[in-house]
């Protein structure tokens, strides 16, 4: 029942991580570049559903739509700001300036809502289903179902819509996708909106349970960045994969003593932070042994 | 080959004092305006100005540090605030429990970070970018949560306390003016050593290994070792600094170790420059005292270092310092240093041993045999085997497509073979890396030309020279030029002369002419001293007056007992100047023999024509 109740949890975590790895990848594949602000793009999804919250009064999932609006907004600015000013340069270019419009966003929300967590409204309302000796939290059931339905539609507006297919054609070769006559400037920024608005979506999911403070940004882009290496770097599906690996250690670690009894007498070691430290090292011994990512990349360069 | 005796005509020979470069006059100028605004300001100003300066001079010599990784081998790395970090808690750990004073600790603060470099360099330095830049995030944040965790050593969150001041040599430095004046003292002796080493070859290396790597690589430069040594001199640097942080604080905390400090470093340099340590001193004394100016802004003032860095970028890449060069450039007159004298190269004596030779006279100098590569599904070489002896030309012909450049750049080591053997001179050098292969002997010019735009052509040729000479020891002679630079500059002026190039010696290669471009990536091919030479289009875009220079400037190589590989669609140049010519379609060999024989061979005419007609010579 344990591992079931975990499996949950991991889910529920998962899915909100797969929103934020979503978005990188997505803007990855249209710049080939690393948007170092998409952390920073879910801290200020759970700002803005706090500053909805308590705006409006209405639970979490109905702020959703106006965060959304306002996120996709915040996507093409940041397009504006950090990207097509430098988007003929080497793209560590913009790892540069997208690290300059995370500390604007990080120092903006400091400045407005103060350096304190903050806890965003619930989704629904509080409360749990007891299944057997399973907990199901209304909220994590929440978080998967809207996350699964913005994965869902996601998916549907990529293959099922001609913008879609635009936005696919332009992430694939952009100078192609131009040739044949698509606004490619106006698909990258369209990029740019639907990343910044999953990131917003979960920031919203995220910051009930884990709250939100102005410099959480570095921390999931990591972990979007991560999951991304781990998925394959570029690969879309890699990407929901590699966030539910992540979500999936980080709740199976701090419950392995409980799980295997030979580790009991070392609970202590088993704490949130230790199990960042580990995740981390075994991020850094895969790099080591397959400097192509755990599922390589497609392109040979040329000398 | 004897030395041409025209001194008269050489304008090194005339002893006119050289005017400094504009570039060099606007750091002269702003070094002495950054001192005299240092010493006012340790004259007049307060303590809490003095402390804060202070932290801009360690702030400064953080960045110089930063500029050999992120700037000269231009890898993202985002680890420099934990180097620092791992210097101050050496320092400071030392102080606090062991009584150990600033100086005697210094092994240690700067060695610990040198060493936590080495040991991550082997994993992390051959990423590409985007996973380098991960990477050192990642160690970074280990090392940030490791310094919170583990309470007994380093005080946690919380930190240490009770740091005492700077020691030297049992002086200690109080705070205000003194403090500030022994930070810049070493600002200026690390920004000293930072300028002689980037302008010396170390720094030539690096900028050819940064912007065209392909060229390095073909003229034997190891990248991964200069990358490395890069990374080990921003961690010495990022070490000092911490040392002189945490004593100039008087407290550690995990603070030194978090995300803002790389940024503000990364700022820094991008604001002031990412090469020239004068930017880097004017980017920490900009970016430190930025936030005390904005003051009263209060929270807000954090924002505008975000909009200055992306501003800086988008509108200023080359940082404030490039951008005022380049206006000086604009404005003042360019004074191109004097060329200096050709002098000829030594003849090789053995490459190898001597015993070797007996048989290597033998041997073919390339011996290929049944090589073999693929590309997904595509067999790009197949089952291909040529042999090219000493002083001898092999053509290879062969429709766009057919493996021509594959096969130069699988015996140059940029591509790996599936199977099949490499030999030169008798020796296997299958799989070896390209710049392994470069410093046997095998030099290459590029389908499309790869030099280091704003270096000279002399600097492009003669960092070829003596790749194996490259290191930190000249940059410590302050003040003195480096013999082996010396020498290679006027080997590399012979080598320019000899491929009529000599004009253009001292110009940037960027601003060159195309036909002079090739001509300058031949003279660097040459300064390898190669026993074969690949050549792949080499008169491409040239006219017909250049093609017959370029045809026989190559004759006279060959003389000189080179073997040539010559890729090339231009009959009329190549089948005069080649003894043998192959034809490859669709990675296979299809025809071998005299130009006439394979310019007539039926299969040739049919790969080139479809059908069997007379090949037009172009």
């Amino acid at each position: 029942m344990l591992a079931l109740q975990l499996l949950f949890n991991a889910i529920a975590l998962g899915a909100a991580y797969a929103l934020v790895a979503l978005g990188f990848v997505l803007i990855l594949n249209a710049t080939s570049a690393v948007n170092f602000a998409q952390g920073d793009l879910v801290m200020v999804g759970g700002f803005g559903a706090l500053a909805f919250g308590s705006l409006l009064g209405l639970p979490g999932i109905v702020l959703l739509v106006p965060l959304l609006v306002v996120m996709i907004g915040i996507g093409f600015l940041l397009a504006f700001v950090a990207y097509f000013p430098v988007r003929k340069r080497p793209p560590d270019t913009v790892f540069i300036t997208t690290i300059a419009a995370g500390i604007i966003m990080s120092n903006g929300a400091n400045a407005i809502f103060g350096p304190e967590p903050r806890a965003t409204p619930s989704l629904v309302s509080s409360g749990d289903w007891q299944i057997g000796g399973l907990v199901v939290s209304y909220q994590s059931a929440a978080v998967i179902i809207v996350a699964a339905a913005l994965i869902v539609g996601l998916h549907l507006l990529f293959t099922r819509t001609q913008i879609g297919r635009r936005l696919r054609a332009t992430a694939q070769d952009r100078d192609v996708a131009a040739s044949i006559g698509i606004p490619v400037n106006l698909m990258v920024a369209a990029t740019f909106a639907v990343g910044a608005a999953l990131a917003g979506a979960a920031g919203l999911l995220l910051s009930r349970n884990f709250f939100v403070s102005p410099t959480d940004g570095a921390n999931y882009m990591l972990k979007a960045y991560i999951a991304v290496t781990l998925g394959g770097w570029g690969s879309i599906p890699g990407a929901v994969i590699g966030a539910l690996i992540i979500a999936a250690f980080e709740v199976a670690f701090p419950a392995l003593p409980a799980l295997i009894p030979a580790l009991a007498p070392y609970a202590e070691a088993f704490t949130q932070v230790w199990s960042t430290v580990v995740l981390y090292v075994l991020i850094l011994l895969i790099l080591w042994q397959r400097p192509q990512g755990l599922f390589g990349e497609a392109v040979r360069a040329r000398p | 080959m004897t030395m041409p005796a025209t001194p008269t005509l050489s304008p090194s020979a005339v002893p006119v004092r050289q005017r400094p470069s504009p570039a060099m006059l606007v750091n002269g100028i702003i070094v002495v305006l950054l001192g005299l605004y240092l010493v006012w300001s340790g004259m007049a100003a307060g303590n809490y100005t003095l402390r804060v300066l202070s932290i801009a001079g360690i702030y400064a010599l953080l960045a110089i540090g930063y500029q050999f990784i992120f700037g000269h081998a231009g890898a993202l790395a985002l680890s420099q605030g934990t180097f620092m970090g791992v210097g101050a808690y050496a320092s400071g750990i030392l102080a606090v429990n062991y009584g150990v004073p600033f100086d005697l600790a210094l092994p240690i603060s700067v060695g610990l970070p040198v060493l936590l470099a080495l040991i991550v360099a082997a994993p992390v330095l051959r990423l590409e970018t985007h996973y380098f830049a991960l990477a050192t995030l990642i160690i970074s944040q280990v090392v940030l949560l490791i310094a919170i965790e583990w309470i007994s050593f380093t005080g946690g969150a919380n930190g240490i306390g009770g740091v005492p001041p700077i020691r030297i040599f049992s002086v200690t430095i109080p705070p205000g003016w003194p403090l500030l004046a022994t930070v810049w003292g070493f600002v200026a002796l690390g920004a000293l050593l930072a300028w002689q080493i980037a302008r010396g070859r170390l720094g030539q290396a690096w900028a050819c290994v940064r912007t065209a790597p392909s060229a390095a690589a073909a003229i034997g430069l190891d990248a991964s070792r200069l990358r490395l040594t890069a990374f080990l001199l921003s961690a010495a640097y990022a070490g000092f600094a911490g040392s002189l942080y945490v004593h100039a604080l008087r407290v550690i905390s995990p603070d030194v170790l978090s995300f803002p400090i790389i940024v503000s470093c990364l700022t820094i340099v991008v604001v002031g420059s990412r090469l020239r340590p004068v930017g880097a001193l004017l980017g920490a004394l900009l970016i430190i005292l930025l936030p005390e100016w904005f003051r009263d802004l209060r929270d807000y003032y954090l924002l505008a270092y975000g909009c200055i860095l992306l501003l800086v970028v988008v509108i200023a890449p080359a940082g404030l310092l490039g951008t005022l060069e380049l206006l000086a450039g604009q404005l003042l007159p360019a004074s191109p240093s004097p060329a200096p004298s050709p002098r000829p190269l030594e003849p090789l004596a053995v490459r190898g041993a001597a015993v070797k030779t007996s048989e290597a006279a033998a041997a073919p100098v390339l011996d290929v045999s049944r090589l073999c590569c693929s590309f997904g599904g595509v067999r790009a070489v197949d089952d291909v085997s040529l042999r090219v002896m000493a002083g001898e030309a092999l053509g290879l012909i062969g429709p766009n497509g057919s493996g021509k450049t594959t096969l130069v750049n699988l015996v140059s080591g940029f591509y790996v073979p599936d199977s099949g053997r490499i030999a030169l001179c008798g020796e296997n050098i299958t799989g070896r890396s390209s710049y392994r292969i470069a410093r046997a002997g095998v030099a290459r010019t590029f389908q499309t030309v790869a030099l280091v735009e704003d270096m000279t052509a002399l600097d492009n040729v003669s960092i070829a020279r003596d790749v194996n000479r490259i290191g930190l020891g000249a940059a410590l002679r302050v003040g003195l030029r480096d013999p082996v630079q010396t020498r290679a500059r006027e080997e590399a002026a012979f080598l320019l002369e000899q491929m009529g190039a000599a004009d253009a010696m001292m110009r940037p290669a960027g601003s060159l002419p195309y036909g002079v471009r090739r001509r300058v990536e031949i003279a660097r091919a040459l300064a390898v001293q190669p026993t074969l030479m690949l050549l792949d289009e080499p008169a491409a875009g040239l006219n017909e007056t250049e093609q017959s220079d370029l045809a026989q400037r190559l004759r006279a190589l060959l003389k000189q007992g080179t073997a040539l590989l010559v890729i090339e669609h231009n009959m009329s140049f190549l089948a005069p100047l080649v003894d043998r010519m192959a034809c490859l379609d669709a990675g296979r060999l299809i025809a071998e023999g005299t130009p006439q024989h394979v310019k007539s061979d039926a299969r040739v005419l049919e790969a080139y024509l479809g059908t069997a007609s007379e090949l037009v010579p172009a």
